[in-house]
């Protein structure tokens, strides 16, 4: 490790902290319909767009009605990718005549990628340059990046509001927390991103691919191109991951240099950052936003620490060569150690899933990190909206366990934390490790379909089964690489994983809102576990970890660590 | 063919969870203001 190295490291925190409280803000604004900079613009717009889809802005909806209206989006929006996917052989937009996605019909491909831009995964099977067209590119993936993000914000705000209002029956409105969070939150921020983007060499148009000679050989290289940038941001501002090249960040058309990647880092924390402090806000108890900023930044340093240290390190079994830059098998030269361990670990604590080096190509320890990230079920800042709302889960919990401790009912924020609450939430913890352990213990039995496609033995490549239902259940979609998945069999079970992960995880959590927002708030008491000081952040901090060890050690165990030890 | 089959699975995905829904305000069991 090297001061350079840190100092990196530190300066991308420091813009983290100093943009919570301005986004936080403009956040709370934005939900709360109050007036913002943004306004002269985007109100006609937003008042065009209920006209035109004939919304009622003014009515609220229980957290039933809440779950079905996104539930109805979502199932409308993957059935119109997929569609699209299969008929981009017909459509405009393809000066390669690509034909239909899994134009075979037989590895599932167009269901996978359909469940994977809908739920905010971004898993990707497939090679995109060869496979997708401009305009399943543009009209296809990109719509989703903006929308599957607009839902996970709509959602986090729903569950706000569950959380600071009293005695009543609703929490929002979920076409217009949809709309404001595209238009306001989303829009203005990639507009102005994709275009500094452009300025540091991110392609950006729709040319048909270049041919280039070969300076050593009699043969030409095709080199891919098309809309990249305007897809490049909100990929990292909305954590979708889903990279325009197979490549992904590590693809210099994609992440051309130390800045963009650095843009990258910056963007796929700073919305979630934000949303700790709409949380202090709408609450009324900002230092209780705080206090959650905290724990997970705590979360994501202890995270960074061990992954650059293990990077740093180098390869044990390169023992006696010369690895004064650290492991640099599987990771661009532009970045280095710092920034790609970096990367790898800030894109698992959110549910990003872009990479700007191979995971696979990690040491044990240092692959571990990312993997670990999201087993946490992403909550050290998280995906936009979804991190938010996972970390609300283990709030409850831990303000349940504080209760135990002291023998009394426990309260959140003046609500009564009761046992149906608690009922959800073990719902919503308990789906996770559920389907990544049914799902890779079945694949790790069978030779045929499962451990047929992975490139590595042994304990490595358990990693690598274990890597991609975790990565798909979490709605990560960063691919450890090393498994050849674009089978019908992980296509199907990834494609459902990820379709689980994410919504029978959104449910209990609204139910939670919907029960929570009926309350009464009771006034602090001397009984009280107060949410606002270090005490909680660490307790938080410790349910967080120790419900992700206590599920995951015996799998980590079998992967990561015997790699480890077998060194 | 597949094409029916992730059709109707995505459908039927979404319906199960609309059903999820349900169940889950059932046994919240209407319970009000404490």
């Amino acid at each position: 490790m090297t001061l350079n190295g840190w100092l990196q490291i530190f300066f991308f925190f420091a813009l983290i902290l100093l943009v919570t409280k301005p986004l936080g803000l403009f956040m709370t604004r934005v939900f709360n319909g109050e007036r913002t900079f943004l306004d002269p613009v985007l109100r006609p717009i937003e008042r065009l767009i209920y006209t035109l889809t004939r919304v009622d802005a003014g009515k609220e909806m229980r957290w039933t009605e809440y779950a079905v209206a996104m539930l109805l989006f979502s199932a409308v929006s993957m059935l119109v990718l997929y569609l699209l996917q299969r008929t981009q052989g017909v459509l405009p937009f393809n000066p390669q005549h690509l034909p239909g996605v899994d134009s075979a019909g037989s590895t599932g491909s167009s269901f996978n990628t359909a469940s994977s831009f809908t739920t905010n995964t971004n898993w990707q099977s497939y090679v995109p340059e060869v496979t997708m067209s401009y305009l399943t590119q543009m009209a296809g993936l990109a719509y989703h990046n903006f929308m599957s993000a607009a839902t996970g914000i709509a959602l986090a705000i729903a569950f706000i509001r569950g959380i600071a209002r009293r005695e009543t029956q609703t929490i929002g409105n979920f076409w217009v927390d949809l709309t404001r969070a595209t238009l306001w939150v989303l829009l203005p921020f990639c507009l102005v991103g994709s275009l500094v983007l452009v300025s540091q060499g991110v392609v950006q148009n729709l040319r048909p691919y270049d041919s280039a000679q070969m300076v050593d050989a009699p043969s030409t290289q095709l080199i891919a191109q098309g809309p990249v940038a305007s897809q490049e941001f909100i990929k990292q501002w909305g954590t979708n991951g889903g990279g325009f090249f197979n490549a992904n960040s590590a693809h210099p058309f994609e992440n051309p240099t130390p800045l963009t990647n650095l843009i990258a880092l910056f963007s796929i924390f700073a919305i979630s950052a934000g949303l700790t402090y709409t949380l202090g806000r709408m609450t009324g108890s900002q230092k209780h936003g705080w206090a959650v900023w905290s724990a997970m930044a705590v979360l994501c340093l202890a995270g960074v620490l061990v992954a650059y240290a293990s990077e740093a390190r180098g390869n044990p079994l390169l023992t006696g060569t010369d690895q004064t830059g650290g492991n640099m098998e599987g990771k661009e030269v532009r970045f280095g150690i710092a920034n790609s361990a970096l990367f790898a670990t800030v894109t698992t604590d959110a549910s990003c899933g872009a990479v700007n080096a191979m995971h696979d190509s990690f040491t044990p320890l240092g692959g571990m990190i990312p993997l670990a990230n999201i087993m946490l079920s992403e909550v050290v800042f998280g995906g936009v909206g979804a991190g938010l709302y996972g970390v609300l889960i283990f709030i409850v919990l831990s303000v349940f366990i504080a209760g135990l401790m002291v023998g009394r009912t426990p309260e959140y924020l003046g609500k009564k934390i009761e046992s149906y609450d608690v009922k959800m939430a073990m719902l919503v913890v308990l789906v996770f490790p559920l389907t990544i352990l049914l799902l890779t213990a079945i694949s790790a039995v069978s030779p045929s379909f499962g451990t047929s496609q992975l490139n590595n033995p042994g304990p490595h490549g358990l990693s690598e089964m274990l890597y991609a239902f975790t990565s798909g259940t979490g709605n990560n979609g960063s691919a450890f690489a090393g498994i050849s998945a674009n089978t019908l069999w992980y296509n199907t079970t990834i494609g459902m994983a990820m379709l689980v992960g994410r919504f029978m995880m959104i449910i209990p959590m609204l139910a939670i809102a919907g029960n929570l927002v009926r309350k009464k708030i009771v006034p602090p008491s001397l009984g009280t576990f107060p949410v606002t000081t270090p005490l909680f952040s660490t307790l938080l901090v410790s349910v967080i970890v120790i419900v992700g060890a206590l599920t995951f050690f015996p799998v980590l165990s079998l992967g990561p660590i015997v790699e480890e030890l077998m060194f | 063919m597949l094409d029916v089959v992730f059709i109707t699975a995505t459908i039927g995905f979404f319906v199960i969870a609309l059903a999820y829904v349900y169940a889950c305000e059932k046994l919240r069991g209407g319970r009000d203001e404490r």
